[in-house]
This record gives structure tokens, C-alpha cells and sequence, in this order.
């Protein structure tokens, strides 16, 4: 009998090739902002575009370093409602996910329910929330879920049905039980789409907060923005505009992360 | 080990419904090798099935070390076409998957799980995930897999027939010697000749439309079996000729 042996320089040659990859992953994205900033640049000063129109990226950033406490104050505020309200969700939509993977009478009762809701322009329902609930946090971890919740609620169900028919046959011919099949082959399977779901909803959650802070707020990256509007400080609008996609991008990415370190089989499997 | 007794399967679908076994009977003693052979779509997949509690039969009963099968049993074992591991899971976790799924002692399998992974030529890759794996090789993982917790009856339902020749002869002549250290029960399904008669002591065939057994074919050929060159060739040659006529399609006749 002929022991297969693993070739010596594989594990080498595809480290070298996944450094290679990631200073691509990091290094292009940069190069393309750069680019986009002097343009950016280039165009202000080229057209003579007035500052209070659009500011050159030299305003922008010089009013982030004037104001830095201040926007740093309001970025925290933000990304607090954002992941608060993106925590309550996935606590709220992976539970309701379940049920309705698991129930197919529930699936009949909620989904058209969970399209109608998710149908609603969230905008429309801003003003009301702040009526119910006032200025303070809640409205905001409120408009924050509803945004959330249904990508959630869809990818993870979905991910739940994904189960392939022979694990689902080998887990029965063991007589497994449901909840085990749940914990050690459903559940496990359904993690690489729920975190798709988290991906698409995170960037959701950014829009939320900033949603709820418009309509009724006296803090925040919104906020900020609605000010600076008042008083035609674009430059000021400019910068939370900028730090808004920098929350959004830093917590797209912490979830990627804590995706490669918790399923770094999902990569070469799909 | 097995007794088959009076079996008829018909499934409703939209299309009307599908006759799929027609009132089988058959017995498997213990510690034998049965191999089911039938063109594809004879119900070889559902009779499998059926004998290890997946479906309950229309008519007729199945019993397993005389007790009648309602639900799928801990002392019998089923292993697919497909390698179904577990992604996540290391060999040496994917093979331990029905000591917990069963709730057995781990510690007591682990000893076990070890032995097995290197009878199955599968030494050093313990820590390896599934996809790291050439197709042969996870097969040998769903193979010693199915034998961790020591099934008295290990259902195979076409486990090669994803494979490539060469790696499917290697393993079909790997399995006996495998197997030939635990006192299992196999029925093993395939439409592969060859496959059936090296690994038989008995060829079960199987008409199609509806399943009917139409022969029981034995194969009184000593053990270890090779292909190739061997001294019975002559017998293992006159036993698949026997199957090749019996699996021709029948010619049309009226009834
Ligand atoms: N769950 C099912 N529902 C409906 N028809 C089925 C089902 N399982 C098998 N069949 C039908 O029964 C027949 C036998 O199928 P199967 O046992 O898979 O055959 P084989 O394994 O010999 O190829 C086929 O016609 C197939 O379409
Ligand atoms: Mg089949």
C-alpha cells in the first residue's frame, strides 16, 4: 500500500503567493483613493470651484484637525448607535431566522410580512420614531435594526436550507436528533451565507444611524452634517461625510476578519 | 443480519407514481458481503434506504439482528456516493462525527479513530481539512468514517463511482482488506461488474421498472481477491458474463 505524501514546498510557495495577494487586497484600494483625492484636488483648483461649493481635500482635512476632538466625539457617537443597533439585529434576526427555516408555517405567516416591512422607505418612518421615542438612543438602535434586520433574516435563512442532502442523510442515519444536526451540520453550514448577510447589513447600519440623526438628534456624524448645512460649512459636511465611510469600511473589514478566523475553510469551499 | 421480507416501495410524485420495489425478499447473514448490482434507477438507492430506517417501506418489513427497523439504527452504518465531510472539520474530527453525533465516550473511539486513519492509508493527514484532500482520499475518510463506532451492517450505496478508474480499483481492493478486521455486514451497491463480482460473496440483481431481484448470483472465489492476473480467472470471468446477460435489457415483450 502506497502512503500518499504531501508535497514539501506547497505550504511555502502559498504563503509567499497570500502575502503577495494581501499587500494587492491593501496597496490597490489606497493607489485609487489617491488617485481620487488629487483629481479631487486638481479639479478645485483647476475650474475654480468655490470652497463653500466644494473644498479642496486640503480644507477638509484641516478642518478635521481643527475639530478633531469634537468629530472624534461625534464618529464615537455614531459608530455606538451602529453597532448597538447592528448587535440587536443579528440577536433579533438569526433566532427569527431559525424558526422560520425550521417552521414552514412560520415562513408562510412572516415572510410576506417581513417584505412588506422591508418595503417601507426607513425615511418615512424616522419622524414617527422620534415621536414614540424622543431624541436620545433607542429611536436610532431602532432605525438601525430595521435596516438590518431583513438582510440578516434572509441570508441566514437561506444559509440554513443550503444544508447539502447527504449531510442531511448521514446526520439522520445516525440518528442524530435535530438539535445536533443543527449545532454540528446546519448551523455551520449556514455560517459563510449569514456572513454575507452581515456584510451587506453593516453598511446598512452606518445609513441608519445617520437616518435617525437627521431627523432628531443633537449629537452625531448627522448631526453634524445637518449643521453644517445650516451654516454652508461644506468643508465641515465634507469631513463627516469622509469619517462616515471610514466607519463603514473599518466595520466591514472587523467583519471580514472575524470571518477568515472563523471559517477559513469557507474560502476554498465556495 | 438482514432480512428483507416482502419489500414494495411506490413514491407519489407530480409526474403520477413511481413503482420503485416490487415485493423483494432477501437475507444477508452475518460477517457476509452482498453487492447489489441493476441499472441505474432499479431502486438499488431506495432499498438501501429502506434497510437502514430512512424510509419506511410501503409494504413488507426489514429487520436487522431480528429486530424490525422503524428508524435509522446506531449499529448500522451508511456510506454514500459523495464523500460527505464536514468542511470545517479536520479528518480526524470529520471521522469522530458519529461517536458524538451518537453520544458516545470520545476517549474511548480516539485509540480507534487513530488505527483506522492509518489502515486506510491516511497517516500525516490527520490535521488536514477535507478540500486539502484528493477525492480518493476523502472517500477513504467517509470509509473508516462509517466504521468508527463499529457497525454491526455497513450500507455502501455506490461509494467509487464519483472516482476515477485507477483510484476505484485501488480502493475496492483496499476496502476488502479494510473491512476483513471488522465483523460487518456489508451490502454494498454499484452498477460496476467488476466492482461486484471482486468484492461479492453473493451479486444480487436487480430488474428495473419495476425493481424486481431478478437472480442471486454467488461467487465461491477465495479471499483476498486482486485484479489482474490471478488463478480463478477463469471463474471470474464465466460469473461476470453471467451478470452482463442478466443486466442486458430485457427485449420487449408483450404481456
Ligand atoms: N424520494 C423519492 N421520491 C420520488 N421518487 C423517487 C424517490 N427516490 C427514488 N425515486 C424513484 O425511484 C426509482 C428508483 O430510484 P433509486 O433507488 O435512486 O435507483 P438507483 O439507486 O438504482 O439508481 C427511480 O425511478 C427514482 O426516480
Ligand atoms: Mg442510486
Amino acid at each position: 500500500m502506497v502512503t500518499p505524501v504531501a508535497a514539501e514546498s506547497a505550504p511555502t510557495s502559498a504563503r509567499r503567493r497570500r502575502t503577495r495577494e494581501r499587500i494587492r487586497a491593501f496597496g490597490l484600494p489606497i493607489l485609487a483613493l489617491a488617485m481620487i483625492v488629487a483629481l479631487w484636488w486638481l479639479a478645485t483648483v483647476l475650474f475654480n470651484i468655490p470652497t463653500y461649493l466644494v473644498p479642496g481635500p486640503d480644507l477638509v482635512v484641516s478642518k478635521m484637525i481643527d475639530l478633531n476632538s469634537y468629530l472624534a466625539e461625534q464618529t464615537f457617537v455614531t459608530t455606538k448607535e451602529t453597532v448597538l443597533g447592528f448587535g440587536l439585529a443579528i440577536l433579533l434576526g438569526i433566532p427569527v431566522a431559525m424558526s422560520i427555516a425550521r417552521f414552514r408555517l412560520l415562513e408562510q405567516m412572516l415572510y410576506p410580512l417581513l417584505l412588506a416591512v422591508n418595503a417601507v422607505p426607513k425615511v418615512a418612518i424616522a419622524p414617527i420614531l422620534v415621536v414614540w421615542m424622543g431624541f436620545g438612543l433607542a429611536p436610532k438602535i431602532v432605525m438601525v435594526v430595521l435596516l438590518c434586520f431583513f438582510p440578516i433574516v434572509l441570508a441566514t435563512v437561506a444559509g440554513l436550507r443550503s444544508t447539502p442532502s447527504e449531510l442531511v442523510e448521514l446526520s439522520q442515519s445516525l440518528d442524530a436528533g435535530e438539535i445536533k444536526e443543527f449545532v454540528k451540520v446546519r448551523f455551520p453550514w449556514a455560517l459563510p451565507q449569514i456572513f454575507v448577510g452581515l456584510k451587506t447589513a453593516i453598511s446598512l447600519a452606518v445609513i441608519g444611524a445617520v437616518i435617525a440623526e437627521f431627523v432628531g438628534s443633537s449629537e452625531g456624524l448627522g448631526y453634524v452634517i445637518v449643521q453644517s448645512g445650516a451654516s454652508a460649512d461644506t468643508a465641515l459636511a465634507f469631513a463627516a461625510i469622509t469619517l462616515l465611510a471610514i466607519i463603514s469600511i473599518v466595520l466591514f473589514y472587523a467583519i471580514q476578519l472575524v470571518e477568515r478566523s472563523l471559517l477559513p475553510w469557507a474560502e476554498e469551499n465556495r | 443480519m438482514i432480512e428483507v421480507i416482502g419489500v414494495s416501495q411506490r413514491f407519489d410524485t407530480q409526474r403520477g407514481e413511481i413503482h420503485a420495489l416490487d415485493r423483494i425478499d432477501l437475507e444477508v447473514h452475518e460477517n457476509e458481503f452482498v453487492t447489489l448490482v441493476g441499472r441505474s434507477g432499479c431502486g438499488k438507492s431506495t432499498l438501501l434506504r429502506i434497510i437502514s430506517g430512512l424510509i419506511r417501506p410501503t409494504v413488507g418489513a426489514v429487520r436487522v439482528a431480528g429486530e424490525q427497523v422503524a428508524r435509522p439504527r446506531r449499529d448500522v452504518s451508511v456510506m454514500f456516493q459523495r464523500p460527505a465531510l464536514l468542511p470545517w472539520r479536520n479528518v480526524r474530527k470529520n471521522v469522530l462525527l458519529p461517536v458524538e453525533m451518537l453520544g458516545l465516550d470520545k476517549r474511548q473511539y480516539t485509540d480507534r479513530a487513530q488505527a483506522l486513519i492509518e489502515l486506510a492509508g491516511l497517516a500525516g493527514f490527520e490535521e488536514k481539512l477535507p478540500h486539502e484532500l484528493s477525492g480518493g482520499m476523502q472517500q477513504r475518510v467517509s470509509l473508516v468514517r462509517s466504521l468508527i463506532q463499529r457497525p454491526k451492517v455497513l450500507l455502501m450505496d455506490e461509494p467509487f463511482s464519483a472516482l476515477d478508474a485507477l483510484t476505484r480499483e485501488e480502493m475496492s481492493v483496499e476496502l476488502q482488506r479494510v473491512v476483513a478486521e471488522e465483523s460487518t455486514t456489508i451490502v454494498f451497491v454499484t452498477h460496476s461488474i467488476d466492482e461486484a463480482v471482486l468484492l461479492a460473496d453473493r451479486v444480487v440483481v436487480l430488474s428495473p421498472r419495476p425493481g424486481r431481484l431478478e437472480r442471486i448470483v454467488d461467487v465461491p472465489i477465495p479471499r483476498p481477491r486482486t485484479l489482474g492476473h490471478n488463478a480463478h480467472a477463469d471463474q471470474v470471468s464465466a460469473i461476470s458474463a453471467e451478470l452482463h446477460d442478466l443486466l442486458q435489457p430485457a427485449p420487449q415483450v408483450a404481456t
